[in-house]
């Protein structure tokens, strides 16, 4: 062979190769936005999206009673017998919606309510901002198994700190965990505490960036403290409101931690909450069906929540931009 | 005419500072009593902690033959400073495996997350392809749905996989976030493309670009977001309480949880409070000196 018709294969073979690396490189470059955000789809999806559809496939089945029986389709039975008071699960579930709703209902407002108090109070120039801020922020940082350990303690019936305050202020006692109607309130007062600190640091940096002007033309013309917050604060801040609803309503919904150690629910559910109630019953055989349709409630219940503050209230929020 | 409507004003904005000064003074007094009572539960963690545990805060006695039983609140007077509490709380609990599988737990989460994050998020503010939106929104469903929610079809998920009773399971529900991938798309998305150009100029491949360009330039964001995911997974209870049964498996929060249940109507008050310190002391302490930083990035987290 000759040298030229060494140097032509080559030729041939390199401009082949030239070809097939760009083709390669071209692939490589579709490919590689997929195979970046590959991770994250992975782990969403088998944790977040799957779970989501299989809580709802396993909540129309009811499970065999042994574990090779294979379940049996039965529909919207699961969540007909959920509301059946004469089912086991039945006696119990619609008192454990109605204390989540009325927790929800409950709580979300009376913390934001005393976050915005608190950040109007803390937004002026003081000296104990720091202070105020760690006294109202740390319960954001503690765990709320923590926190319920040591409510466990105030909430105690005879030494406990609540009675003995109430006692000396010669008020009636109560049975803080244990009593069908203070037990639920105990539980909400926890969670009250452990959240407003949170709602308050994002109401205070709202009120900061506040345009000054404003309330300059107020106090021109004489306005009282009160009118400006009423008219020129809350309405500027409707944006922040939306959100931090938005938030505390989800957040609401996973506040159970805490049933740990006040009670478990006690007395017969009366302070029990779904998330903890699903915790408790998920792992008898039986209530398979139950839990994954309690888990699909609970699901469109936050997606209601979500979708109504976005819809509803956002066409009523006032942007800055 | 004229000057009775000046000297209206004029009054007006003397009642008005009056009424601002008397309303700042009530603000700072109320603020005070409701910081003293939201600082109760940590107060009371720190005194019962270090006094003898058979010298309670409250107690009650019985008086005379026949009088009812009588309260005794005693704050100040603990006989001597101890830290058998705490010894106590070790002899019940393995804090030193637990505070190890929480590290282990809380750092294992935040290394994935933050290159799972960074990925996605590259792709996200960067990239064109096809599908990208749905993708985003399939990813972005993660923030309504939490995964506390989900801890039953999780669960059944973790016993199919294998991995009940492992560390990989405890953080396996977090290693994908969705709000890490939307913040850091966000700071991305503010990065000047220029400094890409430049540096594929120089003949960065994606992987040097990142490296050298973004990732620098998202170190706040980056930080904001490993606190709070810290703090969050730190806190974790009912999914590791779920997922775990062996001892070096389970967190210090379930160590807490337990060692809660075994109290008898208050018997064990001086390691309860133990056990909450040891569990909470090295997030609030963090707090303590971080104070702004840990503010910042919850805000940051929570102001998109």
């Amino acid at each position: 062979m000759s040298t030229a018709a060494v140097d032509n294969a080559n030729k041939s073979s390199s401009k082949a190769n030239a070809a097939v690396g760009i083709r390669r490189a071209r692939l490589w470059r579709i490919m590689l936005p997929y195979l970046l955000i590959l991770p994250t789809f992975l782990f969403i999806f088998t944790f977040t999206l799957w779970p989501t559809v299989s809580a709802a496939i396993s909540s129309t089945i009811k499970p065999g009673v042994t574990v090779r029986q294979p379940g049996k389709f039965v529909g919207l039975n699961n969540y007909v017998e959920l509301f059946d008071p004469n089912t086991a699960i039945g006696e119990a579930f619609p008192r454990v919606l109605l204390n989540t709703l009325i927790f929800v209902v409950v709580t979300v407002p009376v913390s934001m309510a005393m976050a915005f108090g608190l950040a109007l109070a803390l937004n002026r120039k003081m000296r104990a901002l720091a202070l105020f801020r760690f006294a109202f922020f740390y319960p954001v940082l503690m765990p709320l198994i923590s926190a319920a350990s040591v409510f466990a303690f105030i909430y105690a019936d005879n030494i406990g700190l609540a009675n003995t305050v109430i006692h000396s202020f010669g008020l009636p006692t109560h049975r803080w965990i244990g009593d069908p109607f203070w037990t639920p309130i105990a539980i909400m007062i926890v969670a009250i505490w452990k959240q407003t600190g949170f709602y308050m640091i994002i109401y205070l940096a709202a009120l900061q960036a506040l345009p000054t002007d404003v309330y300059e033309a107020a106090d021109l013309d004489g306005a009282s403290a009160w009118n400006k917050i009423r008219q020129i604060t809350i309405p500027l801040l409707s944006a922040t409101t939306l959100f931090v609803l938005t938030s505390a309503a989800a957040n609401a919904f996973q506040m159970v931690d805490q049933l740990y150690s006040l009670g478990e629910g006690v007395p017969q559910d009366k302070s029990n909450l779904m998330l903890y109630f699903i915790f408790q019953k998920f792992n008898e055989r039986a209530n398979v069906g139950y839990v994954n349709a309690i888990t699909v409630i609970l699901l469109l219940m936050l997606l209601a929540f979500t979708v109504f503050n976005l819809t509803f209230l956002e066409r009523r929020a006032y942007y800055e931009n | 005419m004229r000057t009775s409507k000046r000297l209206n004003t004029h009054k007006n904005a003397i009642t008005t500072t009056r009424q601002a000064r008397l309303l700042s003074q009530l603000a700072t007094v109320g603020l005070f009593a409701l910081a003293l009572i939201w600082l109760v539960p940590l107060i009371w963690t720190l005194l019962v902690s270090v006094r003898p545990s058979d010298e309670p805060l409250i107690y009650q006695i019985r008086g005379v033959a026949g009088t009812p039983l009588q309260t005794v609140v005693n704050i100040f007077y603990g006989s001597r400073l101890t830290l058998e509490n705490f010894r106590e709380a070790f002899n019940v609990v393995n804090w030193g495996q637990e505070y190890i599988t929480t590290l282990i737990f809380v750092f294992g989460v935040l290394a994935v997350q933050i290159v799972t994050i960074v990925l996605s998020a590259y792709a996200f503010a960067r990239m064109e392809f096809f599908g990208k939106n749905i993708l985003l929104g399939l990813i972005l469903i993660q923030l309504m749905i939490p995964s506390a929610v989900l801890i039953v079809p999780n669960f059944a998920t973790i016993r199919s996989l294998g991995l009940f009773d492992t560390k990989l399971a405890l953080m396996l529900p977090y290693f994908g976030s969705a709000f890490g991938t939307f913040l850091l798309r966000q700071t991305f998305k503010q990065v000047p493309i220029d400094l890409e150009d430049a540096a594929r100029i120089d003949g960065c491949n994606w992987w040097g670009i990142l490296w050298t360009v973004y990732i620098p330039s998202s170190i706040p964001t980056l930080t904001a977001f490993a606190l709070v995911s810290i703090s969050t997974h730190w806190n974790e209870f009912l999914w590791p309480l779920m997922i775990t049964q062996s001892d070096y498996n389970r967190p210090l929060t379930v160590g807490l949880g337990q060692l809660q249940r075994t109290n008898e109507v208050g018997a064990l008050y001086g390691q309860i409070t133990a056990g909450v310190l040891i569990v909470t002391a090295t997030l609030l302490v963090l707090f303590l000196i971080f104070q702004r930083q840990f503010i910042n990035s919850f805000l940051q987290s929570g102001l998109k």
